[in-house]
């Protein structure tokens, strides 16, 4: 069965604008996060800081222990873009410990930013950030 | 690799000049540009993914001070000296400057470049753009960053060694 945007009894859970796209969708797997096309506005976070948020409060209220975030379609991240997964950690090490998730990304090796912006990413987030691919 | 890189620079010094009006869209097409130049100029260095971001993350600081008049970019690969250096230009006041000149001082008061850029993700505000790009490009790119003013006009290099290592790191050692 394929997987579909998640929609909540209100919203769907997805952003979608001229470059970019975001959509949280469920799979038998967990929870994904995918991510498609080249995030460089001028200020990224006004629109994927809520929906991050959306995301969070998804996956607080499923209890889930991990949520895969697909970059694997992500041509390019800006360092403002980059600002709303620092945020997302900084949401999660709010939460009490028992609480927290982890976010696994999950990476291409065709586009060699993702490599080192994760690496990055995951000495921030030390115990929050996994790194597939 | 030495081969192919002898055949596609000559062994010689390679300048790309690009001069354009600040229009931000034109961001992600100068990089793309950028990363497909590289990848054809310089085979063999694995160097056109973090050039390109230089290019991208230099330019997204200019274009907003801008204020319409042009931006220069200029990338020079020196293949024989083992050099690169990206650099970016455009108006400037003498406040601008100085706090750009202040914050680059600062950067490097932090001699690791990666224990600098995750303290930075710390303290920068997600609400609002701007804070990692410099350090972005020292860490990720690999190249070293300064700043020089003349006639009204600030240019930031970035700069380093054509061929590095890949980097390597482990999780939580900067937490």
């Amino acid at each position: 069965m394929p997987s579909q945007p998640l929609v909540g009894a209100r919203l769907p859970v997805q952003v979608s604008e001229e470059k970019y796209s975001a959509a949280l969708v469920t799979e038998p797997q967990g929870i994904r996060v995918a991510f498609r096309g080249t995030i460089s506005t001028i200020n990224p976070g006004v629109v994927l800081n809520p929906f991050v948020d959306a995301v969070h409060d998804h996956v607080r209220t499923h209890g889930a222990s991990e949520v895969r975030v697909d970059f694997r379609e992500l041509e390019f991240c800006n360092s403002s873009g980059f600002k709303s997964f620092i945020h997302w950690i900084q949401r999660i090490n709010e939460l009490p410990a028992n609480g927290r998730y982890r976010l696994r990304f999950l990476a291409t090796s065709a586009r060699k930013w993702q490599r080192t912006s994760l690496l990055a990413l995951s000495c921030y987030g030390v115990n929050t950030v996994v790194i597939d691919g | 690799m030495k081969t192919e890189r002898k055949e596609a620079t000559g062994g010689h010094t390679i300048h790309l000049i690009l001069r354009m009006k600040p229009v931000w869209v034109f961001i992600d097409e100068v990089r793309r540009f950028v990363e497909s130049f590289c990848a054809c100029a310089i085979p063999g260095a694995n160097r056109e993914a973090q050039l390109a971001l230089a290019v991208h993350e230099l330019m997204q600081n200019a274009i907003p001070h801008a204020r319409g008049d042009d931006v220069d970019l200029l990338l020079e690969v020196d293949p024989a000296a083992d050099r690169v250096l990206v650099s970016v230009t455009n108006v400037c006041t003498d406040d601008e400057y100085n706090a750009l000149r202040d914050r680059i001082e600062g950067m490097y008061r932090e001699r690791d470049a990666l224990a600098h850029y995750v303290k930075s993700m710390g303290q920068t505000p997600t609400s609002s753009r701007g804070g990692l790009g410099l350090p972005r490009v020292r860490f990720e790119a690999q190249l070293d960053l300064s700043v020089k003013y003349a006639g009204g006009r600030v240019t930031v290099e970035a700069s380093g060694p054509l061929r590095v290592p890949a980097i390597q790191v482990s999780g939580g050692k900067y937490a």
